[in-house]
C-alpha cells in the first residue's frame, strides 16, 4: 500500500484559472521525495491539499491508503505533519514545552504521556535543555527543529517541509537538512517542497512541476542526466552540474573532473 | 553625507517583548552613492536592528547614527523631521504584506510621494515610472497588490520605496521565497537601478552565492556585533566562517571539492559558473 497516492487531482480557487492539473503521484514509505517548481507552480497548493488545508476540485488523495473525505481527514491528518516557511508563523506556545504539546493537547492526549512525549520529542531534535524558552528567542534553525518535534509527537508517518529552510541562516539550514536526514533513515517519508537545487540533491526522487502540471517525476540520478528539462521548467541545475556542463567530455583531464562532479552530485 | 554609526547599541528594558535584537558598539559608515553592500549573519544576529536604525526606523539606546547630516541618538531632537530622513534613506520590508496596503498598485506607490507634498498627477508619473523600473507594465496600476504573486508583490514594495527617490535603499532579505529566475531578475534590477542611478543599496540576505557575485562590501553580524567589515572577496578568503555561522558560496564548495579529490590546485575563488569552468580549464592544464 502506498503512503500517499493522488489520482487525477486538480485544483483551482472559485471561477479562476487551474492551479493544478491531471496530478497523478504515488509515493511509497520511507520515499523521500523532493517536489520542485518555480514560483506559481502549483507545489505549495500541492501540499495544502495533502494535508487537507485545500479540497481537490476533482480527483482523489489517499494517505497510507485510506481516502481523504471530511469525515476521515481528522484521523488522517495525524498522520502528516507540514513545516512552513516561515518560523515565526508556527508558533503559539509561550514556552517550547506549551509549543511541543499544541499538537497533542488538540488530540487530547493524557497529561502523563504527554509530558513523557514532550521530553521524548525534544530529545530527540535536541531541544531537551531548552524546554522552557521563549520560542521568539530560538534561533531559525532551532524553531524549525521544535516544529518538527511537536509533528513527531503526534507520530506522523510523513513529513512535508513546504520550503523549510528558505528562511534560514547557512548553519540553521545545514543542521535542519541534516536532521531530516535522520528522519528518513528512521523509516518516516519525507516529501520536501523547495525550489532550491543543492537541497533537492538530498532527495531519492525529483518530482517536477511546471505551470500546475507535473513535468517530471523521475529518480534523481536518472533525471539529472537531463539538465535541459529542469531549464524548460525555469529551475536552475546543481552548481556542480552547471559546471560540468562546461567542460568537455573528450578531454582526458577535464573528462576526470566531469566524472568526478557526477559522483558529487549522486553521493548526496 | 550618507550614514555614519557611532558607536551604537540598542537594547531592551528589561521584561520587554523582544521584537528586536540587541546590538552593540556599532560603528561604521556607508556612502550615499555608489555602494552595493550585503548586511549577513545568522538568525537573530542584530542585522534588522541594525538595519532600521539606518532610517531612524528604531532609536539607538547609546550612541549615535548621523543619517546625511542630522544626528540619531536616544532622546528625540525636535528640530530633526525624521520623516525626511527617510525620504533619503529607504528601507524595505521582507515580507511586503508589511508594507502594502492600499487597494490598487497605483495607489500604494503614490502613497508615499503624495505624503511628501509631491502633486497627484506627478506622483502618478512617477508610479508609471517606478513600475517600470522594477520591470511591471502598466497593466498592473489597477491591480489589488494583494492579488499578485510573491514576486510581484516584492517588486510593488520596492517601487513604492523607489517612488520616493531615496539616496541609499535598505533591502531586508529580498530574494527570500523566490525560485532562483526571480532571485536573479530582482538582483540584476537592484544593479541596474545602481548602474543607472549611483544609489546605494544595502540588502540583508543569507545566499552567499548572491552576496559574492553581485555586492562590493559585506558586513556580518554575529551575536549582536559587527565582526567584519570588507570586500566579499577577504570575507571568504580570511574569516572564520563557521564561527559566524555562514558558509561558503556554492562554486566555491564545488571547486574545493574537485582540488580536494583529485589533488588539483584549482583557483577555488571564482564567482560564476562560467568563471569556475575557465579555472578548471587552465588548472588541469598545468
Amino acid at each position: 500500500m502506498s503512503m500517499i497516492n493522488i489520482q487525477d487531482v486538480t485544483f483551482s480557487y472559485t471561477g479562476k484559472r487551474l492551479i493544478l492539473k491531471d496530478i497523478n503521484l504515488t509515493v511509497e514509505q520511507g520515499e523521500w521525495v523532493a517536489i520542485l517548481g518555480h514560483n506559481g507552480s502549483g507545489k505549495s497548493t500541492l501540499a495544502k491539499l495533502l494535508v487537507g488545508l485545500l479540497e481537490p476540485k476533482s480527483g482523489t488523495i489517499a494517505i497510507d491508503g485510506v481516502l481523504l473525505t471530511p469525515d476521515t481527514l481528522y484521523e488522517e491528518r495525524k498522520k502528516i505533519g507540514i513545516v512552513f516557511q516561515n518560523p515565526d508563523n508556527q508558533f503559539v506556545g509561550v514556552s517550547v514545552r506549551d509549543d511541543i504539546a499544541f499538537g497533542m493537547e488538540n488530540l487530547n492526549v493524557p497529561r502523563e504521556e504527554m509530558l513523557e512525549k514532550i521530553q521524548f520529542y525534544a530529545e530527540k531534535v535536541g531541544m531537551s535543555d531548552l524546554l522552557e524558552k521563549e520560542p521568539s528567542t530560538l534561533s531559525g534553525g532551532q524553531k524549525q527543529r521544535v516544529a518538527i518535534a511537536g509533528i513527531l509527537a503526534m507520530q506522523t508517518k510523513i513529513m512535508i517541509f513546504d520550503e523549510a529552510t528558505s528562511m534560514l541562516d547557512p548553519t540553521s539550514r545545514n543542521e535542519l537538512m541534516a536532521y531530516i536526514s535522520t528522519l528518513h533513515d528512521e523509516g518516516i517519508t519525507i516529501i520536501m517542497i523547495t525550489h532550491d537545487m543543492e537541497e533537492a540533491l538530498y532527495a531519492d526522487r525529483l518530482v517536477v512541476l511546471k505551470e500546475g502540471a507535473i513535468f517530471e517525476d523521475d529518480a534523481k540520478a536518472t533525471l539529472l542526466r537531463k539538465p535541459e528539462r529542469f531549464r524548460e521548467a525555469r529551475l536552475d541545475l546543481p552548481m556542480a552540474l552547471k559546471i560540468q556542463s562546461g567542460l568537455s567530455k573528450t578531454d582526458e583531464k577535464e573528462k576526470r573532473v566531469r566524472d568526478f562532479l557526477w559522483e558529487f552530485v549522486s553521493a548526496k | 553625507m550618507g550614514i555614519r554609526f557611532r558607536e551604537v547599541s540598542y537594547h531592551y528594558p528589561q521584561n520587554h517583548l523582544q521584537f528586536h535584537q540587541a546590538i552593540e558598539k556599532i560603528s561604521f559608515q556607508v556612502s550615499a552613492k555608489g555602494e552595493f553592500i550585503a548586511l549577513v549573519g545568522h538568525t537573530g544576529s542584530g542585522k534588522s536592528t541594525l538595519a532600521q536604525h539606518m532610517n531612524a526606523l528604531i532609536f539607538p539606546t547609546e550612541g549615535s547614527v548621523e543619517i546625511f547630516g542630522h544626528s540619531v541618538t536616544r532622546k528625540r531632537n525636535r528640530k530633526i523631521r525624521y520623516n525626511d530622513l527617510r525620504k533619503h534613506v529607504g528601507l524595505v520590508f521582507q515580507f511586503p504584506e508589511y508594507q502594502l496596503f492600499e487597494e490598487t498598485v497605483e495607489k500604494d506607490i503614490i502613497f508615499g510621494p503624495l505624503n511628501y507634498k509631491v502633486p497627484l498627477d506627478e506622483a502618478k508619473t512617477i508610479a508609471l515610472k517606478t513600475l517600470a523600473q522594477v520591470g511591471l507594465d502598466e497593466s498592473y496600476l489597477n491591480r489589488n497588490p494583494f492579488n499578485l504573486s510573491g514576486g510581484e508583490k516584492k517588486r510593488v514594495s520596492i517601487a513604492g520605496i523607489l517612488a520616493l527617490d531615496p539616496d541609499i535603499l535598505v533591502l531586508d532579505e529580498p530574494t527570500s521565497g523566490l525560485d532562483p529566475e526571480g532571485k536573479r531578475v530582482l538582483m540584476d534590477l537592484f544593479q541596474s537601478i545602481q548602474f543607472e542611478t549611483d544609489k546605494t543599496i544595502v540588502i540583508i540576505t543569507h545566499d552567499m552565492d548572491l552576496v559574492y557575485q553581485y555586492t562590493s562590501r559585506v558586513l556580518v553580524m554575529n551575536q549582536g556585533k559587527l565582526v567584519f567589515d570588507g570586500t566579499p572577496e577577504k570575507l571568504f578568503r580570511t574569516a572564520p566562517l563557521t564561527e559566524y555561522q555562514l558558509s561558503m558560496p556554492e562554486t566555491i564548495k564545488v571547486l574545493q571539492a574537485i582540488n580536494e579529490r583529485l589533488g588539483l590546485s584549482i583557483d577555488i575563488y571564482q564567482k560564476t559558473a562560467e568563471a569556475a569552468i575557465q579555472a578548471i580549464k587552465e588548472a588541469v592544464r598545468q
